[in-house]
């Protein structure tokens, strides 16, 4: 047995292990949760820098089922687990107020397993069948809340089952044309097949990995999924599990169908690249702008999980060396800082009593001091203001697209300028302003919460002024990809277009920081006031209305919300309604009286006598 | 600039900006806010000496109250003079702050400003014309050199006996008292 | 040699902003047909408010404060004035597009937990109008780095010596004019003085500033005059190799500002957008294609 093979084993155990042990007592399975979710760390930890193939089934048809891990399968796995085992931290307070709550565990320890078997999948048929478990144990973790829960979850699992529809097709042209399932034979067989064959592979998997990316025009089951599901889940939904595509995409862009093919696929104008490209940039554009609009804090961080998507894409589509590790780079710090901000939005929800409504919320920072910084550094993360991993990230997408394609660099520009109004928008709704009276007595976050807080928080800087250490890993994926290698330092990197140095920018900050500190010392001392005591004309400070939170935007909201129309979703509910409408018109047969039924078997064998009769075809 | 004015800029920095920096909130009523409109801008130009007007009373370090002071507005007086961060100067405008004026007979006006909040000076008129106000800041920047505009510092130390005085005439106050009041102690 | 030039910039900096600041008093004064302040006096403002009292409403509105102000002094050591530029090969201008976010983001935090209303209206505005002048602004820095195909600011400045100031070179003439079009907007006078609207909304995110937060406000102000008015020099009026002349060159993009800032009065937040995001985007988008055409 390998590693790997010990790791999966370890992990679909311990789910069973797990619900088990729910029936027993939920202290010992909430340890036993968190101390497996901890193994699991330790396990792809100690598997860094290994690579190696091994064959672990083969009774399917002979087909040999492998699993395999390298560079790329190790830093997804290693996400996956990370962030795994603080969601597991995160919901001991949060599950415990609500029912089914090994049910909960259980399916959520699956999902991150089922991840791990994807990215250490070697073959299309394991890759497949780790991908269905995912799918449908996603699914039961959505609707977990019941009500709108459930109605979003089918809009999430039928658009996935779109999605593995058409990656079951390719599975099977696939083998059919070469015989074979193991990504590395593939790879090779590919480069002699010819390029509609190609484009066909790349456009079926494309649609697979696509929505589970929620790239546009395919996002339309991610907003209500992330907002209805348990706040832990849902930062591992937005966090790791769609990022699962952008694993689909790299494997199938630059694995499969290789890099240099890749880069040449299609006409000259309408080039799988580009029109990757732009579907990349509408990613970003469209939904920064539909955040915008969001009343629900987790809605809105929904949207903003799309457009960062869009980010990750146009970086890794790209397909230089520096933009594809600027794109597997901000898919860590999406990692980091989406999942930190769904879990401080998740410990206000539990606080408050479930208010997501951003228009109720206000004045928090009095109360819960800890998830405003989390939520201040998540946000600076998701802006990319400099000294978080966001930056890093973003400066790389940027500066590998500025020469070659100054519209692509504008619109993720731009997008960014909608990220800071969205990400203020956020942080303005919940914990500045005035505090109303209902939430006077909010207690602070409890510690099961605060744990991985400070960890999401600490590895946002860390990676910020320290971007060697994930470029390090990153670098060689990029090699193994047949790229060229990055020149990459522990605190930034040098490329032929400019370079970038965090330790001197975080060295001069910390300075301005301390220089500006001081100055405001010399003034006089400064008096602390109750928010009562406040600006209001001379008039004392109206109780609960004193607030300007609803409609934030609205000068720019009026300007721009006509044109704001999601035009697939309506379509994509058009299919389901018309779909309903043809079943409910079969259903009519079904009379329910059995001389109707009598009826059809006449007719039918006399249609069939009649056909006999006629052509004689049997 | 003369060589005077020099030397008292390297003696005492903060009080020379004290006087050359008024940054005035105003509480204008009736007759009070007619005349406060020449007196900024290009006739006069308060700006010349540093005399602007400001939105807000935390900005502020002079308060000027022009014209009566009825009962809803000492309410609002009394809020904004405690709004702003000392050392703050108050001067009043006009004769009704000072005795009333010709409303000294009314059932709803403050007859004595200075009993509810300090005052530090008081231009007398009815209205004063433009020219007073400067006379009166003329004479506030000599109070300000010799510590004698000390309304803030006498609001500290009896502010037990104003916020008798206001609660006296305007009933329960919704704010908490700016400082711990003695009495009850 | 080089320790002076990372503590003399940002000085230098505030020293000139203040300076701006006064003489924009002084200067709007006599348009208005008045005498006009002393041109010293935003430095006797700055030593009044840090000896008052102030109330405080908690520590992210110390912090965000401080934050803002470090975020803008740390701007002024990459960009480049005259031949001073003592952290320029730290990063380019994607390193300064993203640290011009501290500024506005510290005070919108800082402003936000004073609880006020009129801040939160100040701050969307805020935000609102850079939305609308980043759209054209991005189009034009995006040209320009296209077009010298570099995004190192001091090499922008150190081509321009040799092409001349690009404002007047053949490509990049309509981002020059977009760039124009757009500064009112970004140095924040009228007609888009929407977010310090003292009359309508109490002077905005200032609100419940007092004291010595006033004055880290004022030099963050002045220091956003600075980088707004520098940035503009070096990208299209070609910088300077002496600081003399570079001070010179700033002197006149500040009084073409203030002359727009005495004639107009203040235009709606909606129209300011409608406006930016109408002719100077469009001018700026033809730059940009322009450029990509052209260039090779």
């Amino acid at each position: 047995m390998t590693g790997m093979e010990i790791l999966l084993l370890v992990a679909f155990g311990g789910v069973m292990l797990t619900y088990i042990l729910g029936r027993i007592s939920s202290s010992l399975r909430n340890t036993f949760a968190v101390v497996l979710s901890l193994v699991l760390v330790v396990i792809i930890a100690l598997m860094y820098d290994k690579t190696g193939e091994t064959i672990f089934y083969r009774g399917f048809f002979g087909i040999p089922m492998v699993l395999r891990i390298n560079s790329l399968s190790w830093i997804f796995a290693m996400t996956i687990s990370f962030i795994g085992c603080l969601s597991v931290i995160f919901s001991l307070d949060y599950m415990k107020v609500k029912e089914r709550t090994s049910f909960f565990y259980a399916m959520l320890l699956l999902v991150n397993s089922s991840m791990m078997g994807i990215v250490l999948a070697g073959d299309l048929l394991t890759l497949f069948i780790f991908w269905e478990i995912m799918s449908w144990s996603t699914f039961l973790l959505i609707s977990y809340n019941g009500g709108p829960a459930i109605a979003a979850g089918m809009k999430y699992i039928v658009m996935s089952f779109a999605g593995s529809m058409a990656m079951l097709a390719g599975i099977i042209s696939i083998f059919t044309a070469f015989g074979t399932l193991q990504i590395s034979e593939i790879a090779a067989g590919m480069s002699s097949a010819s390029s509609g064959f190609k484009i066909f592979i790349v456009i079926v998997f494309g649609i697979a990995f696509g929505v589970k990316n929620a790239i546009w025009p395919f996002h339309a089951w991610l907003p209500q999924a992330h907002a209805e599901a348990p706040s832990p889940f849902s930062a591992v939904l937005s966090g790791v599990l769609i990022k699962m595509g952008v694993f689909g995409f790299i494997l199938t862009m630059y694995v499969v169908v290789g890099l240099g093919t890749y880069m040449s696929l299609g006409g000259a104008i309408f080039s799988v690249r580009s029109i990757l490209l732009v579907m990349g940039a509408i990613t970003i554009l469209v939904p920064t702008f539909v955040a915008l609009l969001q009343d629900d804090a987790k809605k809105l961080l929904a949207w903003s999980t799309i457009a960062q998507a869009g980010y990750i894409m146009l970086g890794i589509a790209y397909g230089t060396s520096l933009s594809m590790a600027g794109g597997v780079l901000h898919f860590l710090s999406h990692v980091v800082f989406k999942s930190l901000l769904f879990m401080t939005v998740g410990a206000v929800e539990f606080r408050t009593g479930g208010i997501r409504d951003l228009n109720s919320l206000g004045g928090l920072i009095k109360k819960m001091p800890f998830a405003f910084t989390g939520t201040l550094i998540g946000v600076c993360g998701l802006i990319g203001v400099p000294l978080t991993n966001g930056f890093v990230s973003k400066w790389l997408i940027y500066k590998s697209l500025i020469f070659g394609s100054p519209l692509l660099t504008f619109v993720a520009l731009f997008g960014t300028w909608g990220t800071v109004l969205y990400s203020y928008k956020l942080i303005h709704n919940i914990f500045l302003g005035q505090l109303p009276e209902k939430l006077k007595d909010v207690e602070n976050t409890p510690l099961s919460m605060k744990l991985p807080m400070i960890i999401l928080s600490f590895t946002v800087l860390l990676f910020g002024i320290l971007p060697g250490l994930p470029l390090r890993v990153i670098n060689k994926i990029v090699v193994s990809l047949g790229f060229d290698s990055l020149n990459i330092s522990l605190w930034g990197i040098v490329s032929e277009s400019g370079m970038l140095n965090m330790i001197n920018l975080f060295a001069a900050i910390l300075a301005g920081l301390i220089a500006v500190w001081l100055f405001l010392r010399i003034g006089a001392r400064t008096i602390p006031v109750k928010q009562d005591d406040n600006y209001a004309a001379g008039a004392a400070v109206p109780r609960d209305r004193y607030n300007y939170t609803v409609k934030f935007y609205d000068p720019l909201l009026r300007m721009i919300s006509p044109y704001l129309r999601d035009i697939f979703d309506t379509f994509y509910m058009k299919i389901a309604d018309l779909t309903g409408y043809l079943s409910n018109g079969i259903r009519k047969i079904y009379t329910g009286y059995v001389g109707n039924y009598v009826m059809y078997i006449v007719l039918f064998i006399s249609l069939m006598i009649f056909v006999q009769m006629k052509w004689s075809p049997w | 600039m003369d060589r005077n004015q020099l030397k008292k800029w390297f003696q005492n920095p903060v009080k020379m900006a004290h006087k050359y920096s008024l940054h005035v909130v105003y509480f204008c009523t009736g007759c009070g806010i007619i005349e406060i409109p020449p007196s900024i801008t290009a006739r006069w130009d308060a700006e010349r000496f540093g005399i602007i007007p400001v939105a807000t009373p935390r900005q502020a370090s002079l308060f000027i109250i022009a014209g009566y002071v009825s009962l809803k507005t000492l309410r609002s007086i009394i809020r904004t003079y405690e709004q702003m961060p000392e050392p703050k100067f108050t001067v009043s405008l006009g004769s009704c702050p000072i005795n009333g004026g010709m409303y000294h007979d009314s059932y709803n006006t403050i007859k004595h400003l200075e009993k509810y909040i300090p005052v530090d000076g008081m231009i007398a008129g009815c209205m004063p014309r433009p020219e007073a106000i400067f006379v009166g800041v003329t004479h506030l920047w000599t109070l300000i050199d010799k510590d004698m505009a000390d309304g803030y510092k006498r609001y500290r130390s009896n502010y037990s006996a104003y916020r008798a005085n206001q609660e006296k005439i305007l009933g329960k106050l919704e704010w908490p008292p700016l400082f711990p009041i003695h009495g009850e102690e | 040699m080089h320790i002076i030039e990372f503590i003399f910039s940002p000085l230098l900096a505030l020293l000139i902003g203040v300076f701006f600041l006064g003489l924009a008093r002084k200067v709007m004064a006599r348009i208005q047909w008045r005498y006009g302040p002393p041109v010293m006096q935003p430095l006797i403002d700055i030593i009044r408010l840090l000896s008052q009292k102030s109330a405080s409403h908690g520590v992210a509105f110390n912090i965000g404060l401080v934050m803002s102000l470090a975020g803008s002094l740390v701007i002024t050591l990459f960009l480049p004035f005259g031949k001073i530029a003592p952290m320029s090969n730290s990063g380019g201008m994607l390193v300064i597009l993203y640290l011009m976010l501290i500024g506005p983001l510290g005070m919108a935090i800082s402003s936000g937990e004073s609880a006020n209303p009129n801040a939160s209206i100040g701050i969307s505005r805020k935000l609102l109008l850079a939305m609308g002048y980043e759209l054209p602004f991005l189009l034009v820095v995006l040209a320009l780095m296209k077009a010298y195909n570099t995004t190192s600011i001091t090499e922008i400045v150190s081509l321009q010596r040799d092409t001349g100031w690009s404002m007047f070179t053949f490509p990049l003439v309509l981002s020059g004019i977009a760039y124009l079009l757009i500064l009112p907007a970004m140095l924040g006078v009228r007609p888009f003085e929407v977010v310090n609207a003292p009359q309508e909304i109490s002077s905005g995110p200032l609100v419940e500033y007092g004291g010595p937060y006033l004055a880290l406000a004022t030099l963050q102000h002045a220091l956003a005059l600075f980088i707004g008015i520098s940035l503009f020099v070096n990208l299209m009026w070609g910088g300077a190799a002496n600081p003399v002349i570079f001070f010179l060159k700033m002197l006149v993009v500040f009084f073409l500002g203030i002359f727009v800032n005495a004639v107009f009065p203040r235009l709606r937040i909606d129209q300011a957008i409608r406006y930016l995001w109408r002719w100077p985007s469009l001018i700026a988008f033809a730059g940009l294609i322009l450029v990509c055409v052209t260039g090779s």
